[in-house]
């Protein structure tokens, strides 16, 4: 078994400013991942991915069950946001930088963010996602399954985003998407935000191996963040903040 | 000519705000009680405070867009009070920064039960209600001209600078055509810049966004600036069409006796914060 997380924010900006989020998690042969992607237009996009992904890897609840739990899942994520925003407030004002009016607007409105979770373990992986992160099986050289979208013109600037302040899990679980499937030693699986996985979906169409190109890695993040500025410049991928969780079953 | 280029603090765009305060502005809009140059005002600080909403992040605002407002009237020069004033094209991190106020207005808001509740907002203001003198449209177009022409040779990929004239549409300085199309020769390698107009009128016609011909419109003014405005690009017809405002394949950037604040969200600054559905 071998898992890597390689996470790099879009060119011009820093790393503290990338607003992905991408995180792996082991316990009793059981293998947790996820990836959450930050809106561009949301403020605290960043930190509210970090803790989504955190909030359903750490759950003791099995978010992974069915789309309604899963949506429960998130609303509980954006409980423990209320408290963390609050304290950020309040840590603001105590370091003489309060809230902005332009800033206002946003925190009231809350921040959104796509994200996709899976468990691995035991002959059967289990996914959920909400939006256009996506997870790649690969088995014998071939793309098995691709989740949720599975064409590279299937992304735009809007897909299906969780707002931290949505507490209606019916309306959520409408928008989760599930999928479940088989393992087999030697399958390799990818759980990609989207500017990777759209270029990754098209790399598959055109008939090249891009799970050759991320396996390469094995998380070498300045190797990977090397080849990304390439591929970049020869806008074969959209300059976005790129997270790629890499698990490997041997 | 796509309008797609990305629009970073690396790769910013501009904006530049024409403002009409000649003495018509005094007169009334059509149908309500407001002054012209009240209205105007209130436009422009609006699109303002959404433009640096939108581009703000925990740090601050970013500076995807420099901005400038030109007012127009017994002079043409820049409109901003407060700190800003005198200045041309300013960092919108600036912008944000430094208003020459803010205000706390009301505002209703829905509360959840079908009906509405007042609430309190910040209300930032950098431009100041003034009507005196002359409508010098074209002087006004040809500083708007060079603004943009400096801007697109030191930023020749950037997104393609947007001129913004806010008028009553009675240029006395000539007919402003050609310095409106002066405006739009201007290209970067993502487009022609683009001039859309807002036209608010005494007359108590019926409001009209984006359309795609002139015949509905109510006078010679109107039609004139329909004829100056730059087609709407594919991206911002869409964005209307989400918006409900049915802009076809010709809809032109005017609108009149209408609000025009809904341009800012034509901008694409990457991810959208939209809600499900």
């Amino acid at each position: 078994m071998f898992t890597a997380t390689l996470r790099v924010p879009k060119r011009g900006n820093t790393e503290r400013e990338c607003e992905d989020a991408g995180r792996v998690r082991s316990a009793d042969g059981t293998v947790l991942a996820a990836v959450a992607d930050g809106a561009s237009e949301s403020l605290l996009a960043g930190e509210w991915a970090t803790l989504l992904t955190d909030s359903l890897l750490d759950s003791a609840s099995d978010v992974l069950r069915d789309a309604e739990s899963f949506a429960a899942g998130l609303a509980v994520a954006g409980l423990a946001w209320q408290a963390w925003l609050d304290d950020y407030v309040v840590g603001r004002e105590a370091a003489g930088r309060p809230i902005a009016w332009y800033e206002q607007p946003k925190l009231d409105r809350g921040p959104h963010a796509t994200v996709l979770a899976a468990r691995f373990g035991a002959g059967r992986w289990e996914a959920a996602a909400l939006g256009d992160s996506c997870l790649f099986q690969v088995r014998d050289g071939r793309l098995v399954c691709a989740f949720p979208l599975d064409q590279a013109n299937a992304f735009d600037n809007a897909p299906p985003l969780f707002n931290a302040f949505n507490r209606d899990t019916v309306l959520l679980a409408r928008h989760v998407r599930i999928a479940a499937g088989t393992t087999e030693p030697g399958d390799g699986f990818f759980l990609c935000t989207d500017a990777v996985a759209e270029w990754f979906l098209r790399e598959n169409a055109r008939g090249g191996r891009p799970w050759r190109v991320l396996r390469g890695f094995a998380g070498d993040l300045e190797g990977f963040a090397g080849w990304l500025d390439a591929v970049r410049e020869e806008g074969l991928m959209r300059n976005d903040d790129v997270t790629v969780v890499h698990v490997d079953l041997g | 000519m796509t309008y797609s280029a990305e629009i970073s603090r690396a790769n910013p765009s501009c904006f530049v705000f024409l403002v009409d305060q000649s003495a018509s502005m005094n007169d009334p809009i059509g149908g309500g009680g407001q002054r012209k140059a009240e209205v105007v005002a209130d436009a422009i600080n609006r699109l303002l405070a959404e433009l640096s909403v939108k581009c703000a992040k925990e740090e601050g605002v970013r500076d995807y867009f420099h901005v400038a407002v030109l007012g127009y009237g017994h002079t043409v020069g820049s409109a901003f009070t407060g700190p800003l004033a005198g200045r041309d094209l300013v960092p919108l991190s600036q912008v944000a920064d430094q208003p020459a106020r803010v205000e706390k207005r009301v505002k209703k808001v829905p509360d959840g039960a079908g009906g509405l509740v007042e609430t309190t907002t910040s209300f930032p203001v950098w431009v100041d209600p003034v009507a005196n003198g002359a409508t010098p449209m074209c002087h006004a177009l040809a500083r708007a001209d060079a603004l943009v022409g400096d801007w697109v040779a030191r930023h020749p990929d950037c997104f393609p600078p947007i001129v913004l004239n806010l008028t009553d549409g009675e240029s006395t300085d000539g007919d402003p055509a050609t310095a409106a199309w002066a405006v739009q020769t201007h290209v970067t390698a993502d487009g022609a810049a683009l001039l859309f107009n807002l036209h608010v009128s005494a007359a108590n016609a019926v409001p009209v966004t984006f359309p795609d011909t002139d015949v509905a419109l109510p006078d010679p003014y109107a039609r004139t600036l329909f004829g100056m405005s730059s087609l709407l690009p594919q991206h911002m017809r869409f964005y209307a069409l989400q918006q409900g405002v049915p802009a076809g394949d010709m809809a032109r950037g005017f609108v009149y006796n209408a609000d025009i604040t809904s341009v800012v969200q034509f901008l694409d600054i990457g991810t959208r914060a939209t809600e499900l559905r």
